[in-house]
């Protein structure tokens, strides 16, 4: 048992060093459907290792309507520390009805506001796909996965060879099924989590230290 | 094209030998202008992932909260062998692009996409 372990934190100690071997800095990008987890799993993170949330989380769509940074966040894994800055950006959606935010309470003339922060929000998200290493593409496991945003970001993120792990989020709701994620995209890593119950973050940061390399 | 009837949808669909000679700018802004005015455009194959991008970024800028609610896109897919038919991959048959209020509800599987448009809520903005 300690001799796995011993050989595991050396696999771990040398995937690190080549990731520090590299001269650019690891950005991590969240990108997904709004509503999708990105900021809770964002917080999740940033809580887990430096101790303080990233952003606000809303029920209300397009919550996040510009994109939030965070410098030098540590994942410690077996001894393995991957340091990178987290960008969490806005859902990327192709249409945007301001109507839909009236269902939140929202006042016409805020949720029509709210309507045009998303835009710019959605260009803002687009824009910073040139500038991420790295990307976690946060799917809400209760919601039909194959959708074009996702397809278009998965595409655009294969065409920049910009490594990515598919997170099949939200696993703690009765309705959510990650199989289902599995089985559409079985080209890809896939790790079922629950960002707000922080269930199976460990298989998460794996997946990182090892697809971010 | 100008008596259409304003409760009437128009469809374009559009060869890829009738796209290949346009730029990706060339595309997009057609498409664009041609959802913008009500239209559905069906396109034969698909855009690249950058000009997906694009045309997701350039309907942003064109979103007007009270006209124009942006775009929905579907493809269908097909199997297609390789060169020594010793592998399949998917490739892009058919893409459809539509006003958002238009395209109301799709069922798609695998080989079958089922669309209704809903030309009761589109507004000014079909002919």
């Amino acid at each position: 048992m300690r001799m796995r372990k011993f050989f595991r934190n050396n696999v771990f100690r040398d995937i690190f060093k080549k990731l520090l071997g590299k001269d650019k800095k690891l950005k991590i990008g969240f990108y997904g459907h709004p509503n999708s987890g990105k900021t809770t799993l964002a917080n999740r993170m940033t809580n887990d290792w430096i101790g303080k949330p990233i952003g606000l989380v809303s029920e209300v769509p397009h919550e996040t309507r510009r994109v939030y940074k965070q410098e030098h966040v540590t994942i410690a894994n077996d001894g393995v520390e991957l340091d990178f800055d987290i960008i969490d950006t806005p859902g990327i959606a192709t249409k945007i009805d301001y109507k839909n935010f009236l269902e939140f309470g929202l006042s016409e003339a805020e949720a029509k506001k709210r309507a045009k922060e998303a835009t710019k929000g959605i260009i803002e998200a687009i824009k910073w796909l040139d500038d991420v290493t790295g990307v976690l593409l946060v799917i809400d496991a209760t919601k039909d996965p194959l959708t074009q945003a996702n397809i278009t970001i998965m595409g655009n993120l294969e065409a920049r060879k910009i490594p990515f792990v598919v997170v099949a989020n939200k696993i703690d709701l009765p309705e959510a099924s990650a199989q289902r994620i599995f089985s559409v995209f079985p080209q890809h890593t896939v790790v079922p989590i629950s960002a707000l119950h922080g269930e199976n973050m460990e298989d998460l940061y794996k997946a990182m230290v090892q697809r971010f390399n | 094209m100008e008596d259409v009837k304003t409760n009437a949808l128009k469809m374009d669909f559009l060869s890829s030998d009738a796209i290949k000679a346009s730029t990706s700018m060339e595309k997009i802004s057609m498409i664009v202008r041609k959802v913008k005015e009500g239209d559905l455009v069906v396109i034969e194959g698909g855009l690249t992932p950058e000009e997906e991008a694009e045309l997701i970024e350039t309907t942003m800028r064109e979103i007007d909260v009270e006209n124009f609610v942006g775009i929905d896109i579907h493809t269908l897919e097909k199997d297609e062998k390789s060169f020594f038919g010793l592998s399949k991959r998917r490739t892009i048959g058919i893409t459809i692009i539509g006003p958002a209020n238009v395209m109301q509800a799709v069922k798609k599987k695998s080989n079958f996409l089922s669309m209704i448009a809903n030309l009761g809520d589109s507004g000014a903005s079909l002919h």
